[in-house]
């Protein structure tokens, strides 16, 4: 993989990457990809192919896939936990984050 | 007072702490004294909490006015990766150095109501990314049974503080092979459960479609009642399994398959090969028929979940931006605090698979990995339970590596990555699967025995298990 692409990918993934360490990861990309590039060799089979034979098996999702729902109203009091969540917070100002100029 | 932690398992110490032979007070003084004794050379536990003695009273108090349950007073170690409210939990990297958990994970409020001991928190690999503990940015662990060799990974550290005799039971989480994979490497018992079993909430993430928390121990029998005191229903967990859906127990056919093919391929260690025959004869002689099941797709599992894995992980790891909170990079852009803070968090294997994710995911890729990824991996579902119609269980070794030594898979991903050739096809499925100690090498390393069963089948694993468990007793 070329040099150019890493440099894209980790600015895409917001990471400050040294030149060195991107030349290694380029190089582990092509061993890594050979690897799981073998997925496109396989022949998949239809759709619970083979499954009718008498079968009423469940897949695993069919058992946790349901939305979980529940009233559109507030459940804890106003600033129940605003200190507790500010407290791991890096940088606050009168119970906000505070952030870098973005504009 | 002197108690034998070696033999100790949760029903004797239940047995003892009722009758009063021991007060819970007793128990966990003995463990925190080997913890002090070992854990400098092991490196099993980054942290003892500072409130083990306040949670000892509140055991002591649930014996005194008879609410105490089988896990009441048990001391148990966590993976750094699951919260537990007003301590740290760091998932092993600088990222998360100094985030205190605010709330507690869904396992640890489960257990706090149960009277547990929390002893401490394990190291791991960072971010769960890892087989052998050696990405935590605390240094590495080292296995119990033989200190120049890796304890496997990345629930490392929950493995080994078992091992040393530094807890009785763990929480470790298993994504591809993390419980399993070092429960073999140091000689003890692991399971991953199905998919959906055990709650999510409160868990680091890493591959959300993949994790899922698991108990360790010496015995099947003790992982058995760790299982059952966090084995049910969180509404907090979307993909958590409601009550209704959950299976009873049904009857054996006393059949387990083998997947010959799979098996067949090189790489794996000879002396594994050879220990997988004898445990093969050990099942025949406790009465259960061995077949061979064809599964020809499962030798894809590894390759999918090198896609839909660190897919996930860029999209999870998202979130360490640096700001809300963990590390952060004091600079004068905001982009700057973006990629500083992530390049001084996170580090290497992590920064890779992020990488690797990101490409995987990025417009024209996309459907060549992720996208065809995904579908071999419902081909190799249905593989699955076409082969479970016949057979009970289908059994492979645990890893096709013995413990191995510092350094020696560290610079090469592919040949890291490999060692969880077994282990990863039932994150893949979604199905539980236990790996359960098969004898010792020459030179005293461990073997495993990994078994896996049809969905939510947790009490196949657990039969069968204890039925090897008599046919091969453990010894640490």
């Amino acid at each position: 993989m070329q040099l150019e692409e890493i440099k894209k990918l980790a600015d895409l993934a917001r990471i400050d990457m040294s030149e060195e360490e991107m030349k290694e990861i380029a190089k582990d990309f092509d061993s890594i990809l050979a690897y799981v590039g073998q997925v496109q060799e396989v022949k998949l089979i239809s759709a619970r192919q083979g499954l009718d034979e008498g079968l009423d098996e469940k897949k695993p999702e069919d058992y946790f896939l349901h939305n979980v729902m529940r009233e559109d109203i507030v459940t804890n009091k106003k600033g129940e936990y605003t200190e507790k969540i500010l407290k791991d917070a890096p940088d606050t100002q009168d119970g906000f984050l505070k952030v870098k100029q973005i504009l | 007072m002197k108690i034998n932690l070696k033999e100790l398992t949760i029903e004797k110490a239940h047995e003892s702490l009722k009758n009063s032979e021991y007060t819970v007070t007793n128990l966990v003084n003995e463990y925190l004294k080997v913890i002090k004794e070992k854990n400098r050379e092991i490196n099993a536990y980054i942290e003892i909490y500072d409130n083990v003695l306040e949670q000892t009273k509140k055991a002591e108090k649930m014996f005194k006015n008879g609410t105490a349950t089988l896990m009441t007073g048990i001391p148990i170690a966590i993976k750094d990766n699951i919260l537990f409210e007003g301590h740290i939990a760091s998932a092993s990297s600088k990222i998360l150095k100094n985030y205190t958990a605010t709330y507690d994970s869904f396992v640890v409020k489960k257990l706090k109501e149960q009277g547990v001991v929390f002893l401490g928190r394990t190291n791991m690999d960072e971010f769960a990314m890892g087989s052998s503990t050696e990405t935590s940015a605390y240094g590495v662990t080292r296995n119990p049974l033989n200190t120049s060799r890796v304890p496997g990974g990345s629930s490392g550290g929950s493995v080994s503080a078992i091992a040393m005799n530094g807890a009785l039971v763990a929480l470790g989480s298993d994504t591809g092979g993390s419980i399993r994979q070092p429960a073999s490497f140091c000689g003890i018992v692991g399971l991953k459960p199905s998919y959906g079993t055990v709650s999510r909430f409160g868990i680091i993430s890493m591959g959300s479609s993949l994790d899922q928390v698991g108990p360790l121990g010496k015995t099947v029998r003790d992982t058995e009642i760790l299982f059952n005191a966090i084995n049910t229903y969180d509404e907090k967990d979307s993909t958590s399994i409601k009550k209704e859906n959950r299976l009873k127990s049904l009857p054996l056919k006393k059949k387990i398959g083998v997947p010959r093919s799979f098996l067949s391929g090189d790489g794996t260690d000879p002396e594994i090969t050879k220990n997988f025959e004898e445990n093969c004869k050990k099942l025949e002689k406790a009465g259960y028929e061995i077949v061979d099941v064809s599964l020809p797709l499962i030798k894809y599992s590894l390759a999918v979940y090198y896609i839909i894995c660190p897919a996930e992980i860029s999209s999870n790891l998202a979130r360490y931006d640096g700001i809300r909170y963990g590390l952060h990079s004091d600079e004068q852009k905001l982009y700057d605090v973006y990629t500083k803070s992530r390049r001084k968090g996170f580090g290497k294997e992590v920064r890779r698979r992020i990488l690797l994710g990101t490409y995987i995911l990025s417009h024209g890729y996309y459907d060549a990995y992720y996208n065809t990824a995904i579908k071999v991996r419902e081909s190799i579902k249905e593989e699955f339970t076409k082969a479970f119609l016949n057979v009970d269980a289908i059994i492979t070794p645990t890893s096709p590596y013995m413990p191995f030594k510092f350094g020696e898979k560290l610079e090469d991903p592919v040949s890291m990555y490999l060692s969880d050739l077994f282990s990863v096809p039932a994150n893949i499925v979604g199905i539980p699967a236990i790996s359960i100690p098969s004898g010792k090498n020459k030179n005293g390393l461990p073997f495993g025995l990994h078994i896996m069963a049809p969905f939510l089948r947790e009490d196949i694993l657990f039969t069968i298990g204890k039925d090897f468990e008599k046919l091969a007793p453990n010894e640490i």
